[in-house]
């Protein structure tokens, strides 16, 4: 079993590594710190995160997206076509974001996340996966003023995210993870959000990840389990009946299982995330299976984010050891 | 008719910001900070007054967040480290640790000091069960309903001393009641239990969410006005209201923005305010801006204030003279396809 993070962690930590990329980003708007300043700001960061997670037994890693305000922004920052616009809401979350707003057809200027992926993997020997919006839940989390329908943007941000996740794999990513949260609302098109997927890892030269969390992902299971990936993530915490229906599924991919609450901080018993896995062994080998927390851990405060990767670390410790005695 | 109000919090003056912090450092002692907040709350309520608003609010001058306010004097509750909000904004989000207790009244000794200061009525202004559940991390209660009820019956106690003490509006906040659609009869159950046997007027804000999916749920809310914010949205969510027949409940009309410094004209305010009146009944309405005023500065505060008080004012006078001309109130406008 491999324990992983998901994507985001805490940027900010009282007793660790400071509250300081709260100042430094407020006097980096008001243009009073360089962008190399805040640049060494989120490193030192980044590198703080890493430890972390290493510290806790993860065996892959990431690099926390210390410099990433939302799933989406990053991106569309650095691509032709986009306005950054006023706050929507995340999904279920009492968080906000900034929505997007397409005016033409996007463009991508150059790399987006290669410069800061080669950093984060410089910090440890472990491997780190580097993390994209998966170009469905990207596209739903944008005001398309342009295409004005979901299947030519879906698509064409397939292709850029193609070009991204190349470079990043060039720049050495051994796993390129793709993030779909709009699968477990409303009434997705499913078959649209896997065909932008197979566009966004064609000839990609890493493993590939297509990882869902929040919501209830119903009849888009099934199929999310066909998605032409090497790894699938199911986030079985918010949906609790999802344990279940992966139990009547065949799973031919690796699984990334979603397992502690990241959305809570209440702390998951080992013995509760022993049967977990137990379950779940039934069904795929053990090297092909990747724990995790359901989603980021940047919904909780810095200390129970760690204390849950403290406590995936510490569970999958003990239950390998249990199985080899 | 068309009695104009505000929605609950005010934005406090520089010099209790700056005792704020100064508390907070351990500059200044408790007693100090409450005579400022006092001073700044007696502010508010002759600024109310001389702008002629009807029912008034103590402005919260003595809370932050509206669910960490509630959670602090509350039993049960553990203050957290930082959460991101948005952008680089945190807050310190509540943990649940424990059965929810009320230890004594929290915001009644708040409201008599604001209703001792004038003969206008004074709203009480409480947070919702629901969004105090959904705006706090659970490690104790089993479940989200477990939870929302359990906060339910603190509230209601809070809302009883309320009425006992003399309010004759009581308003249960739950902007976080559009989030999740599926979860409408929860916070109706919770919300139930909070206004049950009360006899003073009952109201709830609700802002940003899915209008679409919570509306035809909306009349079932167990209060007897539902505010909403109408401006924001230039004025859309009338379309929804349009669809769902004629609305039983009173309704609270946000005519101004508050997330933007541009200051409405009355005409502008006057005009969204008569599109409403396609809608609803000039006898259900009431009048204010979209949400608490708090994020803006005490100008521009005040200045919304006043576009709201003469918007009212202007539209009231033309429904009057309607009724002196015509004999019946401008009925045939204001009535939906009922």
């Amino acid at each position: 079993m491999i324990p992983t993070a998901i994507g985001n962690y805490p940027k900010v930590a009282e007793a660790t590594y400071g509250t300081k990329l709260i100042g430094t980003l407020t006097r980096w708007q008001r243009k009073e710190l360089s962008d190399a300043d805040l640049e060494a700001t989120c490193r030192t960061i980044t590198r703080a995160v890493i430890k972390e997670q290493e510290a806790a037994g993860l065996q892959v890693l990431t690099d926390g997206q210390i410099r990433w305000e939302d799933l989406v922004t990053p991106v569309a920052r650095r691509l032709d076509g986009f306005e950054i616009n006023g706050l929507s809401r995340y999904f279920d979350n009492n968080v906000y974001y900034r929505r997007p707003i397409l005016h033409k057809t996007p463009r991508r200027r150059g790399p987006i996340l290669v410069d800061e992926y080669r950093f984060a993997a410089s910090c440890t020997k472990k491997p780190v996966k580097a993390v994209l919006p998966a170009p469905y839940s990207f596209a739903r989390l944008c005001e398309d003023r342009h295409f004005k329908r979901e299947r030519p943007f879906a698509l064409r941000m397939a292709e850029l995210l193609n070009e991204e996740a190349k470079a990043l794999a060039r720049a050495g990513a051994p796993i390129i993870q793709f993030d779909e949260p709009a699968l477990g609302f409303g009434k997705p098109d499913v078959k649209l959000a896997l065909e932008a997927l197979s566009v966004a890892t064609r000839g990609v030269k890493a493993q590939t990840a297509v990882v869902s969390y929040f919501g209830s992902l119903d009849g888009a299971l099934t199929p999310l389990l066909r998605a032409k990936v090497d790894i699938v993530g199911v986030d079985v915490v918010s949906d609790p009946g999802a344990l279940a229906r992966l139990g009547r599924e065949r799973i031919t991919s690796a699984l990334s299982l979603g397992c502690l609450d990241a959305r809570n901080t209440k702390l998951e018993p080992v013995s509760a995330l022993h049967a977990v896995f137990r379950r779940i062994l039934k069904q795929v080998p053990a090297d092909r299976l990747y724990v995790s927390p359901n989603c980021g851990l940047e919904f909780l405060p810095h200390p129970q984010a760690r204390a849950k990767l403290r406590r995936l670390g510490e569970a999958v410790r003990s239950f390998s050891a249990k199985r080899r005695a | 008719m068309l009695l104009t109000t505000s929605v609950g919090s005010l934005p406090k003056p520089d010099y209790l910001m700056k005792a704020r912090t100064q508390a907070r450092r351990g500059e200044i002692t408790a007693a100090q900070l409450r005579a400022l907040e006092e001073q700044a709350t007696r502010e508010w309520i002759e600024t109310q007054e001389a702008l002629g608003v009807d029912i008034l609010v103590d402005g919260e001058q003595y809370r932050g967040d509206m669910v960490a306010y509630f959670s602090e004097q509350l039993g049960g509750f553990k203050q957290s480290e930082l959460v991101r909000s948005y952008g680089n904004r945190y807050y310190r989000k509540p943990i649940i640790m424990g059965k929810i207790t009320r230890r004594k009244p929290i915001t009644v000794s708040w409201w008599t000091y604001a209703q001792s200061l004038t003969s206008r009525p004074v709203k009480g202004m409480l947070t919702g069960p629901y969004t105090i559940m959904d705006w706090s991390f659970n490690e104790y209660y089993p479940s989200r309903r477990a939870t929302t009820l359990a906060i339910a019956q603190v509230v209601r106690d809070e809302a009883r001393d309320l009425e006992r003490a003399g309010a004759q509006y009581i308003q249960i906040d739950e902007p976080a009641i559009s989030t999740r659609p599926e979860e409408m009869d929860l916070a109706i159950d919770a919300l139930g239990i909070v206004t049950k046997g009360l006899k003073a007027k009952t109201l709830t804000h609700i802002c940003y969410g899915d209008f679409k999916a919570i509306g035809p749920k909306l009349r079932r809310l167990p209060v007897d006005q539902i505010d909403l914010e109408f401006a924001n949205r230039n004025f859309e969510l009338l379309q929804v209201f349009k669809r769902f027949g004629r609305f039983p409940k009173e309704i609270g009309l946000g005519i101004v923005d508050v997330h933007s410094h541009r200051i409405e004209s009355v005409e502008e305010a006057a005009n969204n305010l008569r599109k409403a009146l396609t809608v609803f009944r000039p006898e259900q309405v009431y009048v204010d801006p979209d949400c608490g005023l708090k994020t803006r500065s005490v100008e521009e505060a005040k200045d919304k204030l006043r576009v709201v008080v003469e918007a009212a004012r202007v539209v009231r006078d033309e429904l009057r003279s309607g009724l002196s001309r015509n004999g019946a109130p401008g009925r045939g406008r204001a009535v939906s396809h009922a």
